[in-house]
């Protein structure tokens, strides 16, 4: 019941909102036929139920519930206090919508129908014991109808209480990533700390070196890579030195510098090892200044 | 509250980091001068009429003449793809092969053909030209100069030259009757034709900025003159024949002059600027000592001359400007003769001497005055660039015979031309 609740809850917010405007059409109706052809009751409730389901499926049994209930509550002036709460109850979920006015207006007419049932029963002692049969009936109904809604009351805590539960594992999930990410930065800071050590010392100045000599030995100059000329390449290798990319960045040279630049990198590949493998850069910067 | 502060914190670190990161970054401060490596791939060609014309050898040998490029033997090629996309970019990159070639050959007619051809980078594997040029049986050759042009400018960013034209002088048979042709071919030294013919020799071919005239010697009078001949009328003018020497001319930059050398009456020789259209004659240097071979600076505001006038020749620079002194060049050596200038004028060519030898040698216009000796032949004489500067075409000797040679400006790359026959004098090197 609370997961139908949980998974319907707009429907059902909507199925007893229409309750509410139903037992107010109801009332206000029998208040007529009552008046005119009170033993012809039974067919308005049938149809009501039609249209109710016709808009919700899902909420059916309720529905009938309900209208079964409006019945009983046109019957018995005890009935219209139980109807009462129970429009009552409809109205504290139809605030939303202005029918507040409309609910009230239904209790007042189910007031003043409970007084005329009453003369009617006094009157007609068939109409009593009908009347009996249906006091003991709506009784059951209205029983029934409180244990809905305390159900749907508990529900409603319930899910009140899930969503805290899941609010609460979303906050420390946040947490448990913001710390793992703070851990993280702290190791980067650490290894790179450790990778700028080794990138000034000896090993980077081999590595660095190595690569000079690759790339020089790779690079056929054209006549217009005189000095002055600065061009920066961005250069991605995969491990083992394979060139996958190399794009001039920044370069203010002519289309042939750039050409002779990007192929010396490739010409170049694969590119020699570092002498740490913390000095692998998978992306890492050429700049090429000739200096004749 | 704590939540931005945090996020504030942690993006600062990460910015801290990068910084610190700064990349890792390598100079490069030199390269290499080296060919670099292309395969021009066979065209394909359906018809037998133009599978007689093979463009990718014209274009091969181009490139590999310009010392710029080594051209794959068609014999290491292991496909002959004739479009891009039968290019196996793996295949050819492991033949180290940096670009590439392909295209076709189509007849479109009885005397039409169409040559359709593209240029790509194996390394980045882009497409880099694609064109297509259309011509006759006799333009074949041209439009395959064209596209040696075009892969040669899109790879160096330099104009390519192997679609312009040579001048040169052969002599052929011996004395009494030997026999002087003034011949203009292409830049590869095929198609000669034959501008002038004489009994008389002929000296000092120049070319008019425009490509249309040449300027030169001839003794056809028994005494030097100077003429100019229109090259597609044939039609010539006798510009100078004053007493004595009338040699040496150069046209200066817009066309309308000459420079020239002329004599005194006592021998003395002299470089002075003669007007073409009125014929008015400026006199540029006036020394006892021989002053001869001038050339014109790029802006037509002075003079490259040879003079001796220091006891050995030696390459001045003189402005036009009146009362100018001039000033000398070159230091190095005893003998440095007859300069031309490169077409930025970032560099002269000249005739120098080395071991008793005559050389082709270069010097940097740039304030260091670097020179550079570019030949080992024993009567290397007569250096002309190509107007693209990459080339330097001069007269060589091969086994007591004068052969037309041509070495790259660096020196790299030296090759003797298809040798036509005589003696071979004297080239000068077309415009575009």
């Amino acid at each position: 019941m609370p997961g139908f609740l949980r998974e319907y809850s707009s429907s059902v917010l909507f199925s007893m909102l229409l309750h509410g405007l139903m037992i107010a059409a109801l009332v206000f109706s029998a208040q007529f036929s009552f008046t005119h052809h009170p033993s012809n009751l039974q067919p308005l409730p049938v149809s009501a139920t039609v249209i109710d389901s016709q808009i919700l499926h899902a909420a059916a049994r309720a529905q009938e519930e309900a209208a079964a209930r409006a019945a009983a509550q046109a019957k018995a002036a005890a009935d219209a206090q139980a109807a009462e709460q129970a429009a009552a109850a409809a109205q504290e979920h139809a605030t939303e919508v202005q029918k507040a006015e409309v609910v009230k207006q239904a209790a007042d007419a189910k007031r003043v129908e409970a007084a005329k049932e009453a003369d009617d029963a006094a009157r007609a002692a068939q109409a009593v014991k009908a009347a009996d049969a249906q006091r003991a009936l709506e009784a059951k109904r209205a029983a029934e109808a409180k244990q809905a809604a305390e159900d749907k009351q508990s529900a409603l805590a319930k899910q009140a209480a899930d969503a805290k539960r899941v609010a609460d594992a979303k906050r420390a999930a946040e947490e448990r990533a913001r710390l793992d990410r703070e851990a993280e930065l702290r190791r980067q800071i650490q290894d790179e700390e450790h990778v700028s050590e080794v990138e000034a010392g000896p090993l980077g100045d081999r590595y660095r070196l190595s690569l000079q000599n690759r790339i020089t030995h790779a690079w056929i100059k054209p006549p217009s890579a005189r000095s002055g000329i600065d061009c920066r390449v961005e250069v991605t290798q995969i491990p083992g030195g394979e060139v996958t990319n190399a794009r001039v960045t920044q370069c203010n040279g002519d289309a042939a510098v750039r050409q002779s630049i990007e192929n010396a990198v490739y010409r170049a590949s694969p590119l020699p090892d570092p002498p740490d493998p913390s000095l692998f850069h998978r992306v890492f910067v050429l700049e090429f200044k000739p200096n004749d | 509250m704590i939540k931005p502060l945090r996020v504030l914190q942690i993006l600062a670190v990460l910015v801290f980091c990068s910084a610190a990161r700064a990349e890792f970054v390598v100079e490069i401060t030199r390269g290499q001068s080296e060919a670099i490596p292309i395969a021009v791939v066979p065209f394909s060609s359906a018809q037998e009429t133009a599978a007689s014309f093979d463009v990718a050898d014209l274009v091969s040998d181009d490139l590999t003449r310009s010392g710029r490029f080594n051209a794959m033997d068609r014999k290491d090629m292991l496909e002959q793809p004739h479009s891009g996309a039968a290019i196996a970019f793996d295949d050819w990159r492991r033949l180290n092969s940096d670009y590439m070639v392909v295209g076709q050959l189509s007849a479109q007619g009885s005397d039409r053909f169409n040559i359709v051809f593209e240029l790509y980078n194996v390394l980045t594997r882009q497409r880099l030209l694609g064109y297509q040029i259309s011509t006759n049986r006799a333009g074949l050759r041209l439009a395959s100069h064209q596209v040696a042009d075009m892969v040669f400018e899109k790879i160096i960013g330099v104009r390519g030259a192997f679609a312009t034209r040579v001048a040169y002088i052969s002599v052929l048979g011996h004395l009494p009757n030997r026999r002087y042709r003034l011949i203009v071919a292409d830049a590869d030294g095929d198609n000669p034709r034959i501008i002038m013919e004489s009994n008389e020799p002929l000296m000092s071919p120049a070319w008019s900025p425009d490509g249309q005239s040449l300027a030169y010697v001839s003794f056809e009078d028994k005494l030097p003159s100077l003429y100019v001949q229109t090259l597609k009328s044939g039609e010539r003018h006798r510009v100078s024949a004053r007493a004595g020497v009338n040699q040496a001319p150069a046209w200066s930059p817009d066309g309308k002059k000459l420079a020239l050398t002329l004599s005194t009456r006592d021998g003395n020789l002299d470089v002075y600027v003669l007007d073409l259209a009125t014929q008015g004659l400026t006199r540029i240097t006036d020394d006892p000592a021989i002053d001869t071979e001038p050339q014109w600076s790029k802006d037509g505001n002075s003079l490259y001359f040879t003079s001796d006038r220091s006891g050995g020749p030696q390459i001045y620079k003189i402005s036009l400007t009146p009362g100018s002194k001039p000033r000398r060049l070159t230091f190095q050596g005893g003998y440095n003769a007859r300069p031309r200038l490169s077409p930025d004028e970032s560099q002269l060519t000249f005739v120098t001497q080395e071991d008793g030898a005559y050389r082709i040698a270069t010097m940097d216009l740039n304030g260091r005055n670097d020179v550079q000796v570019l030949t080992k032949g024993h009567f290397d004489v007569s250096p002309s660039y190509a107007p693209n500067g990459a080339v330097i075409i001069y007269a060589s000797r091969d086994q007591g015979r004068g052969v037309l040679a041509m070495v790259s400006s660096d020196g790299r790359v030296q090759q003797r031309l298809v040798s036509p026959e005589g003696e071979v004098q004297e080239p000068a090197w077309g415009p575009f």
